[in-house]
């Protein structure tokens, strides 16, 4: 490999993106836009979620239930229908997110030492009501038991007490483990998209055919692709990082290396990725769709947002198809647990697959392709 | 016989079942200004790329400035030039930018690059627009700034094709003044069109049709084939009667 | 020739365009259904099968009962036992579970004495969600469990029983009995993915057709640039709505998506929807000098934003007053609302000429500027 040819290679690149400086801006900027919109749209604090209150009971303890629910900021109570098949109405408007249903015989059951089921129906689409909401009520249910246990003197009753402690994140802040997935995500979105042009645009110009009648080789060709949108990106994401973490005040627990070798690793998929899609595209505007199928899913999938457990079971291994899921498992577990190597292993080891895989494929695919 | 710069020996070049290159042959020999001529997607594409050692060809040898243009074509790539239709310059980089890209991938050192790029620069009429974008000159000055990047570190042979498409007719000879200068100075040209009143520049033409090629020789040499008696037909009459 | 017969032959040329490459086409039709199918089927915030790791440090029928009980119900999936509490670290670095249950020696020994055994639950709270729920759950477990221990050991004993009873919270999914449907997210999914196809789809046509320079043929011919712009758009918005058409008959079909409202309400705002986004893409294309950053901005303007800040995924009632205001510059939010209230609620347009009205207000400001910046841009 000729250095020279790699070095002007980089510093041609370079000088092209300077003649766009739209695409700088919207590369280094962007990212920002995201952190605050993301940090405060996906931390906001979840307050006065429309209610129902099914009474069937009409007891002591079922108006206690009540009140506990009314008198709290998090529901805000705005329905009390007679029977549950009132609720379907409701729910399916939207007027109403969470429902509580008290059942008759609730007072029967608690007299006699029995345990009476209380229903707490949520929409399972609805992110806020499915897991704040539900933890919320459940907590409530909680506490009004052990008034009830202090009360009647259950303290002398033997039971089970449970200290539930959280390990890492102990304020359970939904921007600790954005932020650090965020970072990867606004690296694929950028990577991908402007890789996705870097060589078709060449080949819709006649300079890649050109590039190849001279002793430029395919292998210096692609690192000199690589290089300088690796050096971009890795910008790109220190800045991100740094800002993000500062402006949030997310916790970083794990190793600054760790960090650094994945986004690399995750860094070269990507871009990678991206050279494929070039390099199999005939057209800018067929490599644009190409992009905009392959990433929609890919990020969608990743875990990023919406979690991997609550995805259907046959479609959780192929989360795993995915840079972008280990990527973002790297970061937050770095970030959030300070997890080392060894535990890191296996997400490192799938991304370390993939760049090889990809830039196999990349090679392949400069070789075949370019002459056409 | 001197030895061809360019050999060509029973090349077939097939994309699935259909044969952009039919099995043709042909030589070279040094400092001609060989002609190839051939409608749209007669193969001559094809062809130039096999001869630049881009493709490799499904069957049949060929050999450029000595070298196998199929097992080593990194050897050839040093001492030939390519220009081609679209003019292949980077349109989002300057003048001087673009000759610096070029010089340096082709290794020139310092002294070798500045002669070259004065050169280049007063062949071309670029001098005092080095910091212009490729794409804000007009066609003309751009397909001399293709030819420029295109020689500039003095290939043996230099292959162009279509040079000259898209050009007007002041600019084309303009050009071909150009190209007459290297060939007096011994550069091989091997040059493609389908504009017939050029092929009369050439010193030998191949006519390509349908991945075949059915005509080679001089343009006096064809024309006399089939003058049949008569007045020496055109060119172009010559083609037409060879493919009807 | 008049103004329309122009228009016309744009349009004409441009479905030519379109229909010269397959894949284009196959994207542009496919891709939302596929994207809606995929989100609707693979989305849910719906915590369940959390991984669970047990420690027993007390080998005895009561603790082998005791964690018998996280295997009952659906939320905690038990993967397996580790050996001592040194091992928990590593499992939470590692992922291997998000809960890890630890019941002590003498387990059995305070219940069956009538005291109160202690058991202690780690949750890893690097998934906040799954975290908190966790922590309900545990504790849920915990009570129901001891109040069962509690209720036989009265019972044994002879003693009121009133104090061993104890409500019980048992969590039901609406809407999602097998994770067929969430039809709460699907209207929003249909305009956000309209939107999404239709910025990235003219920010790029516009740009490509000025990077082939046929845009400088056009203007020399008689064409306004409204009768331009009209003639680009008009091709994509028969493509959206053929889109829309088939998003929605799909999530009606397969998801048991309702339409309970005014169909004209939502054709009507489809429309303005449309032609906004459609605008919006080519002011986008304006404004980049390249295709790739046509690109990357069409898509930062319309994808991420149109996720988060539509109200798609997150009410946008919770959000600082600020974003809000920001989220007022997509028209997603409008017509995700509109979306809604037509197919969920039965709205129409008495319930909701506000939105419309904003959306419309949208609409002819956005053509508006695309109009002017689209005229600025080819003159210069």
């Amino acid at each position: 490999m000729n250095v020279r040819h790699v070095r002007l290679l980089v510093w041609k690149e370079f000088v092209q993106l300077r003649r766009d400086p739209m695409l700088l801006r919207v590369v280094m900027i962007m990212p920002f836009i995201y952190l605050i919109m993301f940090g405060y749209v996906v931390a906001a604090d979840v307050t006065h979620l429309p209610t129902a209150i099914v009474d069937l009971d009409h007891s002591v303890t079922s108006r206690q239930i009540d009140s506990a629910f009314s008198s709290t900021a998090y529901f805000d109570v705005k329905a009390r229908p007679d029977t549950e098949a009132a609720l379907q109405t409701l729910l399916n408007r939207g007027d109403v997110r969470v429902a509580i249903v008290i059942p008759e015989g609730t007072q029967a059951a608690l007299d006699t030492g029995k345990v009476a089921g209380i229903g707490i129906v949520v929409d399972g689409a609805d992110s806020q009501s499915s897991s704040v909401g539900t933890s919320y009520a459940m907590r409530i249910i909680g506490d009004l038991n052990e008034a009830r246990a202090a009360d009647l003197g259950a303290g002398a009753l033997p039971g089970v007490d449970a200290r539930v402690r959280v390990e890492y994140n102990q304020t359970l802040a939904s921007v600790n483990t954005m932020i650090p997935g965020l970072l990867a995500s606004v690296l694929m979105v950028t990577l991908m998209v402007v890789l996705s042009q870097a060589v078709v645009k060449e080949r819709e110009s006649g300079t890649l055919e050109q590039m190849f009648t001279t002793p430029v080789s395919r292998g210096e060709y692609l690192v000199g692709k690589l290089l300088p949108y690796g050096l971009l990106a890795s910008a790109q994401s220190a800045i991100t990082g740094f800002v993000g973490t500062w402006w949030f005040g997310v916790p970083f627990t794990g190793s600054v290396w760790i960090v650094c070798l994945g986004l690399l690793l995750f860094m070269l998929t990507t871009i990678g990725l991206g050279l494929l899609v070039s390099l199999v595209s005939r057209t800018r505007h067929q490599a644009q769709q190409t992009i905009m199928f392959v990433m929609l899913p890919m990020f969608i999938l990743s875990g990023f947002i919406f979690p991997i457990e609550s995805m259907p079971a046959p479609i959780q291994p192929f989360t795993k198809l995915i840079p972008l899921t280990h990527a973002v498992a790297i970061l937050r577990a770095s970030f959030v647990k300070g997890s080392g190597l060894a535990d890191l292993a296996e997400p490192l080891l799938y991304l370390v697959g993939f760049a090889i895989v990809i830039f196999g494929a990349a090679i392949v695919a400069v070789r075949r392709r370019l002459s056409e | 016989m001197e030895q061809s710069v360019v050999r060509i020996r029973d090349v077939i070049k097939k994309y699935g079942a259909f044969a952009a290159v039919d099995g043709i042959s042909f030589d070279v020999a040094p400092g001609e200004v060989f002609g190839f001529l051939g409608p749209n997607g007669s193969g001559k594409t094809t062809t130039i790329r096999m001869l630049t050692g881009s493709i490799a060809p499904t069957a049949g040898t060929i050999s450029v400035l000595g070298n196998d243009a199929v097992r080593h074509p990194d050897r050839i790539r040093t001492r030939i030039g390519y220009m081609s239709q679209k003019f292949s310059l980077f349109e989002d980089m300057t003048v001087a930018e673009n000759l610096r890209f070029y010089g340096g991938i082709h290794n020139l050192s310092k002294d070798v690059f500045a002669e070259r790029r004065e050169y280049i620069l007063n062949m071309a009429d670029l001098r005092g627009r080095e910091s212009v974008l490729t794409r804000d000159l007009s066609t003309g000055w751009r397909q001399r700034l293709a030819l420029g990047v295109a020689t500039i570190h003095q290939p043996e042979l230099l292959f162009l094709d279509e040079p000259t498409s898209g050009v007007d007719p002041v600019a084309r000879r303009q050009f071909w003044d150009l190209l007459y200068e290297m060939s007096g100075a011994g550069v091989t040209l091997f040059v493609t069109t389908h504009y017939m009143e050029e092929a009369t520049n050439c010193t030998r033409l191949a006519f390509m049709y349908r991945g075949k090629v059915i005509a080679d020789g001089s343009p006096r040499e064809l024309r006399e084939a089939h003058a049949a008696g008569g007045p020496l037909p055109s060119l172009e009459d010559v083609f037409v009667e060879l493919v009807g | 020739m008049n103004g329309l017969d122009r228009v016309l032959a744009i349009v004409v040329k441009e479905f030519r365009h379109l229909l010269r490459d397959p894949r284009v086409l196959a994207t542009v039709l496919l891709l939302p259904v596929a994207q809606m199918l995929l989100f609707a089927y693979a989305i849910s915030f719906d915590v369940r099968n959390v991984p669970t790791i047990v420690i027993d440090q007390d080998h005895t029928p009561a603790s082998r009962a005791y964690l018998q009980s996280y295997s009952a119900g659906g939320f905690f999936q038990v993967r397996g036992e580790a050996a001592g509490i040194g091992d928990v670290d590593g499992i939470f670095r590692r992922g291997e579970a998000s809960v890890v249950v630890v019941v002590p020696a003498g387990f059995e020994r305070a219940i069956t004495s009538g005291g109160k055994a202690d058991v202690d639950v780690l949750v890893d709270g690097s998934d906040p969600n799954a975290a908190r729920m966790g922590q309900a759950y545990a504790l849920a477990l915990n009570r129901l469990y001891g109040q069962q221990v509690a209720a036989a050991w009265a019972e044994r004993q002879g003693l009121d029983l009133s104090a061993a009873g104890g409500l019980d919270p048992r969590v039901r999914t609406w809407f999602n009995p097998d994770r067929q449907s969430s039809i709460f997210l699907i209207p929003g999914l249909v305009a956000v993915i309209l939107m999404i196809v239709c910025v990235q789809q003219t920010a790029v046509t516009v740009v490509r057709e000025r990077d082939l320079h046929t845009a400088e043929q056009m203007v020399v011919s008689p064409v306004t640039h409204t009768e331009l712009i009209v003639g680009k758009l008009l091709p994509w918005t028969i493509l959206a709505f053929f889109d829309m058409g088939l998003v929605v008959a799909v999530g009606m079909w397969v998801f048991g998506l309702p339409l309970r409202g005014s169909v004209a309400l939502l054709l009507v705002a489809s429309l303005l929807f449309v032609f906004a986004s459609l605008a919006m893409g080519v002011i986008v294309s304006t404004i980049a000098p390249s295709m790739e950053t046509a690109n990357v901005m069409a898509l930062m303007l319309a994808f991420l934003p149109g996720l988060l800040l539509s109200g798609l995924a997150f009410p946008l009632e919770s959000i600082p007053v600020v974003l809000q205001w920001v989220a007022s510059v997509f028209p997603a939010r409008y017509m995700v609302d509109i979306s809604r209230g037509v197919f969920l609620k039965g709205d129409g347009f008495a319930d909701e000429w506000r939105q419309l009205g904003s959306l419309a207000l949208y609409t002819v400001i956005v053509l508006f500027l695309a109009v002017r910046l689209y005229a600025r841009k080819v003159r210069t």
